[in-house]
């Protein structure tokens, strides 16, 4: 299956950019134009399914019931209507996500890799970022230098920020994940615990990031 | 035809109906009384010498004169017997007189199935024929045949000329009575048929009658098409005044990026080795344009709803993920870093899925179109369902405290907020206030610490 998406899009030239994009972000995408096509195809032979709800045919939102009857793979739909009922019924019948037209092919690739990553968020017991593993059961963290020594303080920042691998946390929610409120509970605490826990993952400290604004964010990028 | 002519025409026709049946009933009792009076009369004659006379001398018996006027019997008036011819016959309805008649077989026929009367007319309808078994069954003389002249049949002239003068008579009276009933009725089709005109009459009909009513209920309608159409015109003039509206809200940003484009055209005409950037104007102006084309939606849906016209649980991570993602290709292009954070757990909100996704597309797109290069933008979504923050931070010019109430005043309908900020700010936070009010959440603006500005919507729970 690896990275099969069907784009079921009726606009030639939509369709055109929408393959283009897709086949540059390491998709491989197969692209029907017509809705009856799309109706005998077996969505569990691709990963994400891209769909048009104005097709010829048959109408997208029928197409999207047909195709969660018989299975779970993450449907996105592309709605050039700007209307709610449309969207909430598209949700209710079991799509994924939606993105309203005109958007940026970035757009739409972000938004399928979200739909991709989605099932992956739930925890496990090892989480793995990059060359920092957390393993929850041991409270212990490592990086490609090996076992890192954390005071339970830095461990909760650096499991909570792998949790959330690759997207920001607040201050705030890391201070209520790590911090005594009744001893130094504060965010210039917290810059100090972050602080020394770059210190201690030496060369992959690149991973943990600073997000204007935010807070900090563990990036799976080394 | 005419209402006054239908009216005569079915009271003349009832009334010929009418009369028509109590003549035919008036016939058939008179035919009853007539028959019973001559066999009463008839047996009381025989019993009273009758008898002796007829069996003394049958073959002449009732004599030469014929027609005789019977006695009437004893006892109250009851009918006068009719002039009448009789004859004299035996058990087998043989007469001795030879000047009597064959006893009609009929009559015979009657007679023998056990009755003691039997009547008939005769083949002509002129007369009645009506013979009587008397109480005796022996002799020349046990059963006489009465002739005598017959009443008129039912459908005749006699009885149905009556019938006919009442009817004209009743005709002509309906004719005459149904006048202000149809006088009434066409000043009611005037005052109808008036309606469609730039008149705006009442209809009136006089009268506390069905008529009276009927001018009601169609005053009634009237004033009830009147309010539509009036409903209607001024839809017509807001959709007249939204296409125009929206033409010269497209039509800026439409020249501006057709701008953009022959500028570049003309660089690389001109030789001009062009950056990457050189295209971000266009770009940005295409974006601008489906935004605010979105955002002229979402004023003509608040225009013509005073609440909400969905209330779905809204799923608030997702909408502050698609709203960055629609935005992160522009930020990028601008080199402006463009960060979300959402809490781990989902957080629901009940309300307008596309009207607060537009309003927090509006604030992140201020946010990222008024930074410079290498600015930020944080777009943070903090707290649970009862109680939540959807902050939009950035470190651009920010808003002057003067205009911050007036950029958030809950009000883009007509031309001012478009006028006032025509290519940027005005509409798109005009949205954003009218959907926080709507959905019962604050919209606040202060400064972010360092420079810039910082929006927040505010779920208070």
């Amino acid at each position: 299956m690896s990275n099969r998406i069907l784009l079921v899009e009726d606009d030639v030239s939509l369709g055109q950019q929408v393959v283009q994009t897709l086949s540059q972000a390491g998709f491989d995408p197969h692209w029907v134009q017509d809705g009856d096509a799309a109706r005998d195809l077996d969505p569990d032979d691709y990963r994400v399914i891209v769909l048009d709800l104005m097709l010829p045919g048959t109408y997208g939102m029928d197409l999207l019931k047909r195709y969660r009857v018989k299975s779970e793979v993450p449907v996105l739909i592309l709605s050039a209507r700007d209307d709610t009922a449309d969207k909430i019924r598209g949700l209710k019948l079991g799509a994924d996500d939606y993105v309203t037209k005109p958007f940026f092919p970035e757009e739409l690739v972000a938004r399928i890799q979200a739909c991709l990553r989605r099932p992956n968020l739930v925890g496990t017991e090892r989480l793995v970022v990059g060359a920092i593993q957390v393993d929850l059961e041991r409270r212990e963290g490592s990086n490609s230098a090996g076992a890192l020594s954390l005071t339970p303080v830095e461990f909760e920042i650096l499991a909570l920020l792998a949790r959330r691998k690759g997207s920001a946390v607040t201050r705030e929610a890391l201070v209520d994940a790590a911090l005594d409120p009744a001893q130094d509970g504060s965010r210039r605490t917290l810059d100090v615990h972050i602080s020394r826990l770059r210190s201690k993952l030496g060369k992959d400290a690149i991973q943990l990031e600073t997000v204007w604004g935010i807070g900090y964010r563990l990036s799976g990028n080394a | 035809m005419k209402l006054r002519a239908r009216l005569a025409v079915t009271l003349g026709l009832a009334a010929i109906s009418l009369l028509v049946l109590l003549g035919w009933a008036q016939s058939r009792w008179q035919s009853k009384m007539r028959v019973d009076a001559l066999a009463e009369a008839a047996v009381h004659r025989m019993e009273s010498g009758g008898r002796e006379r007829c069996e003394a001398n049958p073959e002449r018996w009732p004599g030469d004169r014929g027609a005789r006027r019977l006695r009437r019997p004893p006892g109250p008036p009851r009918q006068r017997v009719p002039r009448h011819r009789v004859f004299a016959y035996d058990a087998n309805f043989v007469s001795a007189n030879t000047d009597s008649p064959a006893f009609p077989s009929k009559l015979a026929k009657q007679l023998n199935a056990g009755s003691d009367v039997a009547t008939d007319r005769s083949p002509d309808q002129r007369r009645t024929e009506i013979a009587v078994r008397m109480p005796w069954n022996e002799g020349p003389c046990s059963v006489l045949l009465m002739r005598s002249k017959g009443p008129p049949p039912w459908f005749s002239g006699a009885v149905l000329m009556p019938a006919f003068l009442v009817a004209l008579v009743v005709i002509l009276v309906a004719l005459f009575a149904a006048g202000p009933i149809v006088r009434r009725v066409r000043q009611l089709t005037d005052s109808v048929r008036r309606l469609g005109s730039e008149s705006e009459e009442p209809i009136q009909v006089e009268g506390n009658d069905e008529i009276a009513e009927l001018g009601v209920a169609f005053e009634q309608s009237r004033q009830t098409i009147q309010a539509q159409l009036a409903s209607l015109r001024e839809r017509e003039a807001a959709l007249r005044n939204y296409i125009a509206n929206t033409t010269h809200d497209v039509m800026l940003p439409l020249s501006v990026l057709q701008g953009h484009l022959v500028s570049l055209q003309q660089r690389i005409e001109g030789g001009d080795a062009l950056g990457a950037e050189a295209i971000l104007p266009s770009l940005e102006e295409s974006q601008y344009l489906g935004s605010l084309l979105h955002n002229l939606n979402a004023a003509a849906r608040l225009d013509a709803n005073e609440g909400l016209s969905h209330q779905d649980p809204i799923d608030l991570n997702r909408v502050v993920e698609r709203v960055v993602d629609r935005h992160q290709p522009i930020a990028k292009r601008k080199q402006i870093g463009l960060e979300l954070a959402v809490p781990e757990t989902p957080i629901e909100f009940p309300g307008d899925l596309t009207l607060l996704e537009q309003a927090l597309g509006n604030i992140v797109q201020n946010a990222i179109r008024y930074n410079r290069a290498d600015g930020h933008v944080a777009v943070i979504l903090e707290g649970s369902a009862k109680k939540w923050t959807l902050r939009v931070v950035d470190d651009g010019p920010g808003i002057s405290h003067a205009d911050r109430e007036r950029v958030v005043e809950p009000s883009f309908r007509g031309s001012e907020a478009r006028t006032r900020h025509p290519h940027g700010m005005g509409l798109g936070l005009h949205i954003a206030s009218d959907v926080a009010k709507r959905h019962g959440l604050r919209l606040e603006l202060r400064d972010t610490d360092g420079g810039g500005l910082t929006v927040e919507l505010i779920h208070a729970g």
